[in-house]
């Protein structure tokens, strides 16, 4: 089976003036349709900077990012543009919506850049809002709403395109424990529905909620594997900096 | 993204935020209002000079002499005379005389009736018919007959209408209405058209002394420089040199004023336009604030799947929408202004002088102010996409 992801010892160095930070030191792995997977590392592990590569908002300084066997590495930026536009839902941890359109036109948007005509926008745009349960606030503006409902909005958002990875940055690092774990649980609906997931978290609570865990420690995999192993939750500091588990 | 949907969107941000718009606007509505009413002001000024011009009809030439100082000079019959030899250029001529003293009706002193002493062809010349009375004869001339034909003006403000038979004084010189001319301007007034009065030439010298300037008509305008020419090579074999006399075709003059109002009207609209520049960096400088604002908004576009030539097209697109506004409302202004101004100028001067751009002033600062939008909101939008 072909892997919708797929990471071959993938660097990124960040120059700054003389300094090269290594963000990301020769990853590897492979996610597969339909998985729930979660990036999980302290604050500074290189989670952003894979979140980046695999979400083409960047390029490997080295190595390979294939995104459903395309090689992400060789695209143009206009290609990049549509292979993000085709493949792949963002949702981040500041639910980034445009706070001049309101909830339909907010969530219309990737399907205007795929070029599908008004009509039949307004009508999935609608559909997507009625599935996180916004159907009737469509006319509102992101500001009237709670946390919980704007990530609610961006989660529409990332669906509406029907994307083969729904990527999603530390989702619940601005919301409340209640509200945060009602997002959670639609990202676990998307994933019994069938969507592949990525999550990126800190929180090793958020992240075993996941079906399986890439453990990242300064831009290394340190564990890569079910979330209910006892290894996958170890906290870094305990494991060592002994050896990589396999 | 289509055309339209940018345009749509374009509006959207243009209405939300619209002081800083408002702003945005401010130096392309000034410019192209200003464009506008100079250009119209040229052309009302151009129209006026013509208008008056055609008073005198374009196919007329004006001889001046300067007999002072000359062993010779030239008299009416000599002027005839060369106008008769040279008939397949020239058709009539009369001598003109202005009148410099002050006409009075009664106790009233009129300072602003132009009066002339001419002959019996000059209506003939400037085109004007005699509505009530009659009009001169050559026995006026050869009598040298205090008589006169006046104005409608006149007519009407001093006479009610009966002027005929009627008499008035130029120059201490009591003259006898017998004519009264029909109306030739647009409306009677004070300095206009009908403000005016003729009598024989001869009457005229007596009164205000030598005869200097005729008029001539030419049998076809499209001769003009070959008229010219005769008249000028008669003249010089009468006073032996060029110094003394001066031919001058009207059409010529009204072409040397006309280009000279359009130099002028070309400097101000420069400054005019100046103006639209800095109105456009004006944009610039608000579409620069506004990407720099923007990045977040960029960053998301860009990460829903927009490409660079999309963001590129979404800044470019508002700030030419941003500056087509500006242009609009800028000739709804210009527009209005010139309304004003005419209504102004017509007030002030008594001359009806009316302020008319021309379609293609309004077409050309409304593509200029478009274009320059394009412009300015393209190169902070290069700049949106850097990053
Ligand atoms: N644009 C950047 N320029 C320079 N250094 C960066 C940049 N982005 C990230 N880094 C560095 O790369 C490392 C990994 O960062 P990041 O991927 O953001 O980690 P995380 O998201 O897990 O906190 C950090 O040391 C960070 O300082
Ligand atoms: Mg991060």
């Amino acid at each position: 089976m072909k892997a919708l992801i797929e990471f071959q010892q993938v660097c990124k160095y960040y120059y700054m003036g003389d300094d090269t930070v290594v963000a990301a030191d020769h990853i590897s792995f492979q996610v597969f349709k339909g998985e729930f997977v979660a990036i999980v590392g302290q604050s500074g592990s290189g989670k952003s900077t894979c979140m980046n590569i695999i979400g083409c908002l960047d390029v490997p300084s080295e190595g390979t990012y294939l995104l459903d066997g395309r090689d992400v590495g060789q695209m143009d930026k206009d290609e990049l543009a549509e292979i993000r536009n085709e493949l792949l839902g963002f949702i981040f941890q500041q639910y980034n919506l445009l706070p001049k359109l309101n909830l339909l036109e907010n969530v219309e948007v990737p399907l205007m850049y795929a070029g599908v005509p008004k009509r039949e926008r307004r009508e999935r745009a609608k559909i997507a809002l009625e599935m996180v349960g916004l159907g009737d606030k469509i006319k509102h503006k992101p500001n009237e709403l709670s946390g919980g409902q704007q990530q609610r909005v961006s989660i529409a958002r990332a669906l509406v395109g029907e994307p083969a990875v729904i990527l999603a940055d530390e989702p619940t690092g601005a919301l409340d424990s209640r509200t945060g774990r009602e997002v959670l649980g639609i990202l676990q609906e998307l994933h019994a529905a069938g969507h592949t997931v990525v999550l990126i978290t800190h929180d090793n609570s958020i992240a075993v909620q996941a079906q399986r865990i890439i453990r990242l420690e300064d831009g290394h995999v340190l564990y890569d594997g079910p979330s209910d192993a006892p290894e996958a939750v170890v906290t870094p500091r305990a494991a060592g900096m002994g050896g990589v588990p396999s | 993204m289509s055309i339209l949907e940018s345009v749509e969107l374009a509006l959207k941000n243009i209405v939300s935020s619209k002081t800083r718009t408002l702003l945005t606007m401010l130096g392309i509505i000034i410019g192209v209002a200003a464009v506008i009413v100079i250009v119209g002001l040229g052309n009302g000024l151009e129209g006026y000079v013509a208008g008056s011009f055609s008073d005198m009809g374009t196919n007329t030439l004006t001889v001046t002499v300067m007999s002072r100082g000359s062993t010779r000079s030239l008299s009416v019959d000599e002027m005839y005379e060369i106008v008769a030899e040279n008939s397949q250029y020239l058709d009539l001529c009369s001598p003109t005389v202005n009148m410099m003293g002050y006409v009075k009706i009664g106790s009233e002193t009129l300072s602003s009736t132009s009066s002339m002493g001419v002959s019996e062809d000059y209506f003939g010349i400037s085109g004007d018919t005699v509505a009530k009375g009659r009009g001169l004869q050559y026995s006026d001339i050869a009598n040298r007959s205090k008589v006169c034909v006046i104005g409608a003006f006149l007519d009407q403000a001093y006479f009610g209408g009966n002027a005929v038979g009627e008499t008035l004084r130029v120059g201490g010189t009591s003259l006898t209405i017998v004519g009264v001319l029909a109306q030739s301007g647009e409306r009677l007034e004070e300095g206009g058209a009908d403000d005016c009065l003729y009598l024989p030439y001869s009457t005229a010298s007596r009164i205000s002394g030598e005869i200097s300037s005729y008029v001539v008509t030419m049998r076809d305008e499209d001769h003009i420089d070959e008229s010219v020419d005769a008249l000028e090579r008669a003249l010089y074999a009468v006073f032996a040199s060029d110094s003394y006399y001066t031919v001058t075709s009207m059409a010529e003059m009204l072409e040397t004023m006309t280009s000279m109002i359009n130099i002028l009207v070309g400097v101000l609209a420069g400054i005019a336009a100046i103006s639209l520049v800095v109105g456009g960096i004006g944009i610039m400088n608000i579409m620069l604030v506004s990407v720099t604002e923007r990045t977040r908004e960029i960053g998301i576009r860009k990460s829903l799947g927009a490409k660079e030539r999309c963001i590129m097209q979404q800044f470019v697109i508002e700030a030419a929408c941003t500056s087509a506004l500006g242009g609009i409302t800028g000739i709804l202004i210009g527009r209005g202004l010139s309304v004003l101004a005419s209504r102004v100028v017509t007030r002030l001067m008594g001359e009806t002088l009316t302020v008319s751009p021309t379609a293609a002033a309004v077409g050309m600062a409304f593509g200029i102010s478009v274009g320059i939008g394009i412009l300015f909101g393209y190169l902070p939008a290069k700049n949106a996409h850097v990053r």
